[in-house]
């Protein structure tokens, strides 16, 4: 029988609750409607906040495209990993899907030498794409066959490099 | 209604994103708070989290420099940390469930996939308030216990020499380790 590490369990008092008081029964609608309105008086800024995102996206890119090194890849990364995470709350849902495509191109290729920069350039450009045409909708055909390409030729690429290793 | 004083609170938001940043305070300060600090990094956090003692960190994972991750860790685990009791929520554009046990391994309390919702957070929020979970320590790990919920329903052997009965969390435990492995 093996012999197993001590493991030490214990709680530490309840802070939090000892601050805030009150007591819970289910969600407080009210705060979430408070909160909700205002999320509704930021709307007017996230465009003007999705094209700043999108222009440090091109930025990094362009510095990817100069010199392919771990930072610059990195800062790729994390412009494409910002995209991904808070487009669709400024309301462009298919330029999250784009940033999730280039996020997964990064992910499963270790090697920033790896990435095809036409790939790269591809999203980019059809990030902006949606963005310029203001395509908010995510049934929007012609911008969901381009998604969808998007998608099919990180696979790809992630696949040839798969079978390289 | 819940009647909870989130003005008593003291919360850090870390985000190297400005326009995120924003859109948590705006949800917090809606839901009552008012001491609310940010920081665009792990270094200004950790100093934030030694000047200001914040109740509750809200964390985002990819940043420049350190990472969320790194950052939760060194709050848990490093000599010098002022409260490794903090519970720290993990907000993050992962969504993959590698990342959520990654989260959870190093010490966040909670994940938050984005893109948040004004929903998401206040359950998260009230989530480290109501359920604190007990803090565990072994060989390798110091940090909110990795399984979720106390439960009646757990119904296995008892695992742990302290006698802590719970059930398992979700996500489903990595088997090689033998004291996060699904029993029931």
């Amino acid at each position: 029988m093996t012999k197993e590490s001590p493991i030490e369990v214990f709680m530490p008092p309840n802070i939090l609750k000892t601050k805030v008081g009150g007591t819970i029964a289910g969600l407080d609608m009210a705060a979430i409607k408070r909160a909700e309105a205002a999320m509704e008086t930021l709307k007017v800024e996230f465009t003007d906040w999705i094209a700043k995102d999108i222009a440090r996206l091109g930025e990094v890119r362009d510095a990817f495209a100069a010199a392919k090194a771990q930072g610059t890849g990195d800062d790729l990364f994390r412009a494409s990993h910002d995209l991904k995470g808070q487009a669709a709350t400024f309301e462009y849902p298919l330029i999250a899907r784009v940033a999730s495509s280039l996020c997964k191109l990064f992910d499963e290729l270790k090697s920033h030498d790896a990435i095809p920069h036409a790939i790269v350039d591809a999203h980019v450009d059809a990030i902006r794409v949606i963005f310029r045409e203001k395509i908010k909708d995510i049934s929007n055909h012609t911008a969901l066959a381009l998604v969808e390409a998007l998608e099919a030729r990180v696979r790809e690429a992630v696949e040839r490099a798969s079978h390289k290793d | 209604m819940s009647g909870y004083r989130f003005d008593r609170l003291k919360i850090l938001v870390v985000d190297d994103n400005q326009h995120m940043r924003k859109l948590v305070v705006t949800i917090l300060q809606a839901f009552g708070a008012i001491q609310i600090y940010e920081a665009n990094d792990g270094e200004s956090a950790w100093t934030t989290l030694r000047d200001a003692n914040p109740d509750v960190v809200l964390l985002d994972w990819q940043m420049d420099g350190m990472s969320g991750l790194d950052f939760v860790r060194m709050v848990r685990t490093s000599p010098q940390t002022p409260n490794p009791f903090v519970p720290v929520i993990m907000l993050t554009g992962h969504t993959h469930i590698d990342h959520v046990r990654q989260a959870r391994d190093a010490g966040a309390n909670e994940f938050l996939a984005k893109p948040v919702s004004v929903k998401a957070i206040l359950t998260r929020l009230i989530s480290v308030i109501e359920h604190p979970r007990p803090f565990v320590r072994t060989e390798n790990y110091f940090g909110p216990c990795r399984r979720r919920r106390a439960s009646e329903e757990y119904r296995g052997p008892e695992r742990r020499s302290t006698g802590v009965t719970t059930s398992l969390d979700d996500p489903p435990e990595p088997a090689q380790d033998k004291h996060f492995e699904r029993t029931s």
